[in-house]
C-alpha cells in the first residue's frame, strides 16, 4: 500500500508542480490587441479537414502567397482521418510552433465555430475555407468558399437539360453531416422543383466521398438496382463524380451525367461525351486570396469591413464547348475576387 | 526501507512515471513551446482526462479477466441520449449527463447480463454489441437531428469541456491556462474508481472474479452479478469519456468514441493491469494514456503526420501487450515484481495482494 501510495503521491506532486508552474494570472491580462507588423512576419497554416484530392491545389497555391507576398512562411498540413478533435489537435500544435493565421476547412461544421473563436481570442487570423460554419454565424474572420448551393443548383438545371427536362434524377454527394451537403441537396431540390413534376428525384445518396473505393461501390449498386430507369445522375461531390463517370462509360447506359470538380479522368469524360458537364470550383483561389487576406488581418495591416463575410470564391460549369478554355475563367475569377478584397471585404 | 525502494523501481507504474519525466524534460528541453498552456498543455490536459476514463472504462472489465470491444460504441450512446436530453428535451447539463450515464450504464449491463447467462465470450458479445451500436447510433441521429449532430448546448456545457482555470476567477486573479475545468470531475471518477477496487467488499470479490471465477464461486461471491456490475461500470464509464469528449468538441456526433478502442487497451495494460483479470491499477491506467499522448503531442510538434503516431501507437501496444505476458510468465515461476507479493495461483491471496497493491 506504502509503495502505490508513495508513487500517487509522486504523481499529485508532478501535477500540482506543473499547476505552479504554468502559474496564475490577474484578471485583467488579455492577447488581444497589438500594433501592425509587416507580412513578413505572418505564418500562415493552410488545414484541410482530410485527405482529399480537392485539397492539392491548396499546396502549391500556398507556396506561391508566400513568394508573391513576401509571407514569413505558410504550410499545408492536413490530418489522416476526417475528425475534429483531431484537427484542432494540429492547429493547437501550429499555433505552438509560431503560426499566426489560419485557413481552415472544417471538419465538423457544427463545431469549427469554437475552434475558430478560441484562435481570434489569442489574436490569431482565421479564416474558413472551402466549407463555411453551419448556422447563420461564422467566427472566423471570413468564409471564402463555393456557394455549395448554388454550385449544386446550376449542375442539377444542367443535368435536367442534358435529360431533355424530364426524367428520373439521381443525387450523389458527401457527408450528410456536413451543412454544405444540406446545401446542396437543397440546390438539386430547388432545380428539380422548378420543373413541375417532370423530374423525379430518387433520395438522395449520402456519406460516399469518403474515399474512391467507397463511392464505386455505392455507384455500382446504384446502377445495379435503379440503372434501367435513371436518366440523370448529378454528382455534387467529388469521388462520387470521379466513380460515376467511370461505371456509366463501362455500362453503356443512357444515362447522363453532371460531375463536380476538374478531375483529368471527368474532363477526359466530358471530351469523350460519357460526361455531359461538369462543376469545377475553385480552390487554388481559397488558398492563394485566403492567405493574402489572412496576412492582411494578422499583420494587423488591415481589419474586415465586415467581420465574418461569406465569400463566394465561384463555380463554372465545364462542357464540351468550353473544357479547353474554362480555366481563363477561373483564373480571372480569382483575379477579380483578390481585387475585391482589397477594395470591399478588408478595411486597410 | 532499501528493499521497498528497489520494489518501488521494479513496478511498470514507476518506470513509466520516469519514462514520462525523461520524455517531458526532452521534449521541452527541444522544443519550449511544449510548455504553451492554452495551445499545448490545456488540450494535452483534456485529452489525458477523457481518455483515461476511457482506460478506467476498459480496465473494470479487465478486471474480472473480460474485455468491452464496444467502448467506443457505448461511448457514442451515452453520448448520443446526453445530446438528446439536452436538443430535444432541454435538459439541464447535470440531468442531461445523467441520462447519458444511465444510457450508457444499460447498455453495459445488457452486455453483462449476456455473458453471463449464456456463458459466451465477453469478446464475442462485445463485438456483437459493437455491431448493433455501430448501425443503432448514426440511425438515431439520422432520425432525430438535422445534418446528423446535436448541437443544444445547455448552461455550463461550454464552461465543462473547453474553459480552463485561467476562466476562473477570484479575487483579480484567475487561475492557470493549462489545466482545463475538465480534469476536476474526472479526478473525482478516478477516486471512486480507486476507492471502489482498495476500500470495498465489491470492489474485492470483481478481483477475485477476475482472478478465478470458479475460486469465487466457492468463496460464495455472485460472479454473474459481479460480472454485470463490471459491465455497467464500463458502460457508465464510457458514456462518461463520450459526453466529455462532446463537451469539448462541442456538439454531439455518431463519430464519437470512434479513437476509444485501441487507447482504452493501451493506457491499462500499459499501467500493469492484467489482461487475465484480477489485478488493476488506476495510477497506472492515468500514467499509461499520459505516456501515449504526451508522445503524441510531442510528435505533432515535431511536425511528424498522423500515420507515424499511429504506427507509434501500434507498436506501443505490442510492447504492451508483451511486457503483459512477461510479466504473467514472471508471475507464474513466483519471481513477481513485486517480491513480497504471492503467485496468483492461489485466488484468495491474490484477491488480497490485488486489494494491496491497488493504487488510489
Amino acid at each position: 500500500m506504502r509503495r502505490s501510495t508513495t508513487l500517487t503521491l509522486a504523481v499529485a506532486a508532478v501535477a500540482v508542480g506543473a499547476v505552479l508552474l504554468s502559474g496564475c494570472t490577474p484578471q485583467s491580462e488579455t492577447a488581444q490587441g497589438g500594433e501592425a507588423t509587416g507580412l513578413d512576419s505572418v505564418q500562415v497554416a493552410l488545414v484541410p479537414g482530410g485527405p482529399h484530392p480537392y485539397f492539392q491545389p491548396w499546396i502549391a497555391a500556398g507556396e506561391a502567397a508566400k513568394t508573391d507576398f513576401g509571407l514569413g512562411g505558410t504550410t499545408f498540413n492536413e490530418t489522416a482521418a476526417w475528425d475534429q478533435t483531431k484537427q484542432n489537435d494540429v492547429i493547437n500544435s501550429l499555433v505552438a510552433n509560431g503560426y499566426n493565421a489560419f485557413g481552415v476547412f472544417g471538419v465538423s461544421p457544427t463545431d469549427i465555430n469554437s475552434t475558430f473563436d478560441n484562435l481570434k481570442q489569442s489574436g490569431i487570423a482565421t479564416a474558413a475555407l472551402g466549407s463555411c460554419p453551419a448556422g447563420d454565424t461564422n467566427d472566423a474572420d471570413f468564409c471564402l468558399s463555393t456557394d455549395t448551393e448554388t454550385a449544386a443548383y446550376k449542375a442539377a438545371q444542367a443535368t435536367i437539360e442534358a435529360m431533355g427536362g424530364t426524367g428520373v434524377l439521381a443525387h450523389l454527394t458527401g457527408v450528410n453531416v456536413d451543412s454544405n451537403t444540406q446545401r446542396r441537396i437543397a440546390g438539386v431540390k430547388k432545380a428539380v422543383d422548378e420543373t413541375n413534376g417532370a423530374v423525379t428525384l430518387l433520395p438522395d445518396v449520402t456519406d460516399i466521398d469518403t474515399d474512391l473505393t467507397t463511392a464505386q461501390k455505392a455507384v455500382a449498386d446504384l446502377l445495379a438496382s435503379q440503372g434501367s430507369e435513371i436518366t440523370g445522375i448529378v454528382s455534387t461531390a467529388y469521388n462520387p463524380a470521379v466513380a460515376a463517370a467511370t461505371a456509366v462509360k463501362e455500362s453503356g447506359l443512357p444515362i447522363k451525367l453532371v460531375a463536380i470538380d476538374d478531375d483529368e479522368t471527368i474532363l477526359a469524360a466530358i471530351e469523350d461525351g460519357s460526361v455531359y458537364a461538369t462543376i469545377a470550383q475553385n480552390p487554388t483561389a481559397q488558398a492563394y486570396v485566403g492567405s493574402y487576406a489572412l496576412a492582411k488581418l494578422a499583420s494587423k495591416e488591415c481589419t474586415m469591413a465586415e467581420p465574418g463575410a461569406i465569400i463566394d470564391s465561384g463555380s463554372f460549369v465545364v462542357t464540351k464547348d468550353n473544357v479547353a478554355t474554362y480555366d481563363d475563367e477561373r483564373v480571372a475569377a480569382g483575379d477579380q475576387l483578390m481585387k475585391d478584397f482589397d477594395s470591399e471585404y478588408l478595411s486597410c | 526501507m532499501r528493499s521497498a525502494i528497489r520494489a518501488q523501481l521494479t513496478t511498470p507504474r514507476f518506470l513509466l512515471f520516469v519514462i514520462i519525466v525523461v520524455l517531458v524534460a526532452v521534449i521541452v528541453a527541444l522544443k519550449p513551446s511544449f510548455l504553451n498552456g492554452a495551445f499545448v498543455l490545456a488540450p494535452l490536459i483534456t485529452s489525458i482526462a477523457i481518455f483515461t476514463v476511457v482506460g478506467l472504462a476498459q480496465m473494470v472489465v479487465l478486471s474480472i479477466g473480460h474485455m468491452n470491444i464496444a467502448v467506443g460504441n457505448m461511448a457514442a450512446f451515452g453520448a448520443m441520449i446526453s445530446g438528446i436530453s439536452f436538443d430535444l428535451f432541454g435538459l439541464p447539463l447535470v440531468a442531461g449527463i445523467a441520462a447519458g450515464l444511465v444510457g450508457g450504464g444499460l447498455i453495459g449491463a445488457l452486455t453483462g447480463w449476456i455473458i453471463a447467462r449464456t456463458g459466451v465470450n465477453s469478446f464475442i458479445v462485445t463485438l456483437a454489441m459493437s455491431f448493433a451500436l455501430l448501425g443503432l447510433v448514426p440511425t438515431v441521429y439520422s432520425a432525430l437531428s438535422t445534418g446528423s449532430a446535436f448541437v443544444v448546448k445547455p448552461a455550463g456545457f461550454d464552461a465543462l469541456g473547453r474553459d480552463s482555470f485561467a476562466d476562473v476567477c477570484q479575487f483579480g486573479y484567475c487561475g492557470p491556462a493549462a489545466i482545463p475545468v475538465m480534469v476536476v470531475p474526472v479526478i473525482v471518477v478516478m477516486v471512486l474508481v480507486a476507492v471502489l477496487y482498495t476500500k470495498t467488499r465489491v470492489g474485492r470479490e470483481l478481483l477475485l472474479t477476475g482472478s478465478s471465477v470458479k475460486a469465487a464461486e466457492f468463496s460464495g461471491i455472485p460472479t454473474s452479478r459481479r460480472i454485470v456490475l463490471a459491465h455497467t461500470l464500463s458502460g457508465v464509464l464510457a458514456a462518461l469519456a463520450g459526453i466529455l469528449l462532446a463537451t469539448s468538441i462541442g456538439s454531439f456526433t455518431p463519430s464519437i468514441g470512434d479513437e476509444f478502442m485501441l487507447q482504452s487497451f493501451v493506457g491499462p495494460i500499459l499501467g500493469g493491469t492484467l489482461l487475465a483479470g484480477g489485478y488493476v491499477s488506476v495510477t497506472g491506467t492515468l500514467l499509461g494514456i499520459t505516456l501515449t499522448l504526451v508522445i503524441r503531442k510531442g510528435l505533432e510538434l515535431f511536425g511528424v503526420g498522423i500515420e507515424t503516431l499511429n504506427v507509434l501507437l501500434g507498436v506501443i501496444l505490442l510492447i504492451a501487450l508483451s511486457a503483459d505476458r512477461v510479466r504473467e510468465i514472471r508471475l507464474r515461476k513466483g519471481r513477481t515484481p513485486d517480491a513480497s507479493a504471492p503467485p496468483p495461483s492461489d485466488p484468495a491471496r491474490s484477491a488480497d495482494r490485488s486489494t494491496e497493491e491497488v493504487p488510489a
